[in-house]
């Protein structure tokens, strides 16, 4: 498909780019695959489940486009090439997917999970359950297909999935030939049955442990694999991949037997690298293992990413970000904990996250009722004086602003003397004029200099009406925007939208 | 006063404190002479939503623009001043996803990635206490002294 392929291209290196470096944050990996997480995190579970990625067999271009920018890494292209394509398919080819509806049934038969297929992982589902070999299968893809909002997700996974898959069954074929892998399928709709299961799970496994299944593997082969499954992906048409399959020989095969259902040559393959797979995955997982500090290219699944962190690569500077970032949100919740009170025997960042919301609406509640309570009060504001002075030293917060006082009593008093001195300034101007102390000020200047800024021009200003104090002191807080805030319009609007407030 | 002084002569032992009591209690408190001055005795929701957007503004005031949460509830108010825009909207969890939750309540908090919200999180809980704090010493007071 020509358009497809011109689709993926000019995002091919966004994807390979987005697979390469989904470790970096979270926050890239999200938007790439916001409808991929939750494929992905039924990913592990149900790799199997992944589509079959026939929507990919639709962008010829895509196979060209992933084998190059997946060099050497099929688990990254894997990734790359089955995310782009779900992406993309969201858009475009809605087609394609609706050839692979064809194909489940048929795939059932051969139990060929492992192939990326189905991009509409719901649309297989239905067709999945009818085979009885997908007892296993069904069920798992049901959850996928329910998982995830979109075909892509399941997408994502399989990608993955069956990159590993035909990457090791690739490698196998390589290795043991296919004749004696074509033995294997002789079992039939049991070793189907069994296949994808084993080969979930181990490449559940593989997934979870090997940032780099890809890389175990030697270049060639999972270049090959990766090729072969992008062939299989990107040959919606069975023939496509039935000729493909043997031109290719054995890579070509063993991808479109995971791919292509629906040929018998395939189903052999398939069944041949059912079979292999099992065994590669196994022996992908120690190869992965070897290679830890692999650099992994993009992880098809977003538990790749998980999982390649908790790989601990350290020598990886995504891993090595990512640590970083977990680490200041763990110093963050321990802060909050110590902020929220009856935070301290809570466990875990989700129980703690209610507390902290709890504990937030609860102090905004006793804002507003307090509030209220204050508009109904009338508080006697001569009183504020006693009432300030002793609650503001009570409570030991005062200190803050020794600059503060200091500078306030020179405008505190020019403030007394303004007519409009109303009770409650004046309470706090007494109340300034107590906190006087001339020691703390150049100590705490550095740190309360612009909040100190505020109340001295306030006062200096002497004007007689509240609206140039608040003038004044938006005026402060603009200042003080200024040498950290990057928005000083607030402060010039804020003096009229904060005296309209107050007023 | 001596007593005063030496209870406000220590810097301030926390730094990163943002707010100052002092500072919140002196805007505050300012804020709600003429929001009693200014709005007749008649109109008790009213007042006490202009108390409440007082409360608010002083605080952020006091935390300075150094803070996101801060900036935003002025942003809020100044935008939407003729409006009741500083009540903050309670969400509960209900939204699914906690942070999300926690985006909902704290202002400014669905521009900030994960770590920032946590930060501006715990500021923001700081200076609520201390608002809180002193509008109950403010009612206690009152109530003490009044009827």
């Amino acid at each position: 498909m020509s358009f497809s392929a011109r689709l993926y291209h000019p995002e091919m290196e966004k994807e390979a780019f987005w697979g390469l470096n989904w470790q970096s944050t979270d926050a890239k990996v999200p938007p790439e695959l916001n409808s991929g997480t939750a494929a992905a995190a039924l990913l592990p579970q149900r790799l199997l489940n992944l589509n079959w990625n026939q929507p990919m067999s639709c962008d010829a271009g895509f196979e060209s486009a992933l084998s190059s920018a997946v060099v050497g890494q099929t688990g990254s292209i894997c990734n790359s090439g089955e995310i782009s394509p779900s992406s993309r398919r969201r858009g475009a080819s809605n087609s394609c997917y609706s050839s692979p509806l064809n194909s489940p049934p048929k795939l059932n038969g051969r139990g060929a999970l492992p192939m990326p297929i189905n991009p509409m992982p719901g649309a297989h589902s239905v067709p999945f359950a009818a085979e009885p070999w997908f007892a296993d299968g069904a069920a798992m893809l049901s959850n996928y297909g329910g998982g995830s909002s979109a075909g892509f997700p399941g997408q994502f996974g399989l990608p993955v999935i069956p990159a590993n898959l035909s990457r090791v069954s690739s490698s196998k074929s390589l290795k043991t030939g296919t004749g004696s892998g074509m033995g294997a399928p002789e079992k039939g709709s049991d070793a189907g049955m069994l296949g994808p299961a084993r080969m979930e799970m181990e490449m559940m496994s593989k997934l979870g442990g090997s940032s780099t299944p890809a890389d175990s593997e030697p270049g060639n082969g999972q270049e090959e694999s990766s090729v072969s499954s992008l062939r299989g992906v990107t040959d919606s048409n069975a023939r496509k991949r039935k000729a493909a399959a043997k031109g290719k020989g054995k890579e070509a095969s063993l991808s479109y037997a995971a791919t292509d259902p629906f040929t018998m040559t395939e189903e052999e393959n398939s069944d041949a690298k059912r079979s292999k797979p099992a065994e590669a995955n196994g022996k992908m997982k120690t190869e992965q293992n070897g290679d830890p500090g692999r650099k992994q290219p993009p992880e098809p699944p977003k538990d790749y990413i998980h999982v390649r962190a908790r790989r601990g690569q350290a020598t990886d500077a995504h891993s090595l970000a990512e640590r970083v970032r977990r680490e200041k949100i763990s110093k963050r919740m321990k802060f909050l904990q110590d902020l929220v009170p009856g935070c301290n025997k809570v466990t875990g960042k989700a129980v703690m996250l209610d507390e902290i919301i709890n504990y937030v609406q609860s102090l905004q509640r006793q804002v507003e009722f307090l509030s209220m309570k204050l508009a109904t009060l009338n508080p006697q504001l001569d009183d504020m004086e006693s009432i300030l002075s002793k609650d503001m030293f009570q409570a030991r917060g005062l200190m803050p602003q020794p600059v503060y006082p200091a500078e306030m009593t020179s405008a505190a008093v020019s403030n007394v003397h303004q007519p409009q001195a109303t009770p409650g300034q004046s309470i706090v101007t007494s109340l300034l004029e107590a906190q006087f102390s001339l020691n703390p000020l150049e100590s705490s200047l550095h740190q309360s200099q612009s909040l100190q800024l505020v109340p001295l021009d306030g006062f200096t200003v002497a004007s007689s009406q509240l609206g140039e104090f608040w003038e004044d002191d938006l005026q402060s807080v603009a200042q003080v925007g200024y040498g950290r805030d990057q928005k000083p319009a607030f402060s010039s609007q804020s003096y009229p939208g904060h005296m309209k407030i107050e007023l | 006063m001596d007593s005063k002084n030496s209870a406000c002569g220590n810097p301030n032992p926390n730094p990163t404190l943002g707010p100052s009591k002092l500072m919140l209690a002196f805007r505050f408190l300012r804020a709600l002479s003429l929001v009693h001055r200014t709005t007749p005795a008649s109109s008790r929701t009213c007042r006490g939503r202009r108390i409440e957007r007082a409360a608010y503004a002083s605080m952020a005031y006091s935390a300075g623009t150094g803070r996101g949460w801060s900036r935003a509830v002025l942003r809020r108010l100044h935008h939407r001043a003729r409006r009741r825009a500083v009540a903050p909207r309670r969400l509960s969890t209900t939204a699914g996803n906690r942070a999300e939750a926690l985006r909902q309540l704290v202002p400014g908090g669905a521009g900030m990635d994960y770590c920032t919200l946590l930060e501006e999180t715990a500021d923001y809980i700081k200076c609520l206490t201390m608002q809180v704090e002193l509008m109950q010493g403010i009612v206690d007071s009152s109530s003490s002294y009044g009827p």
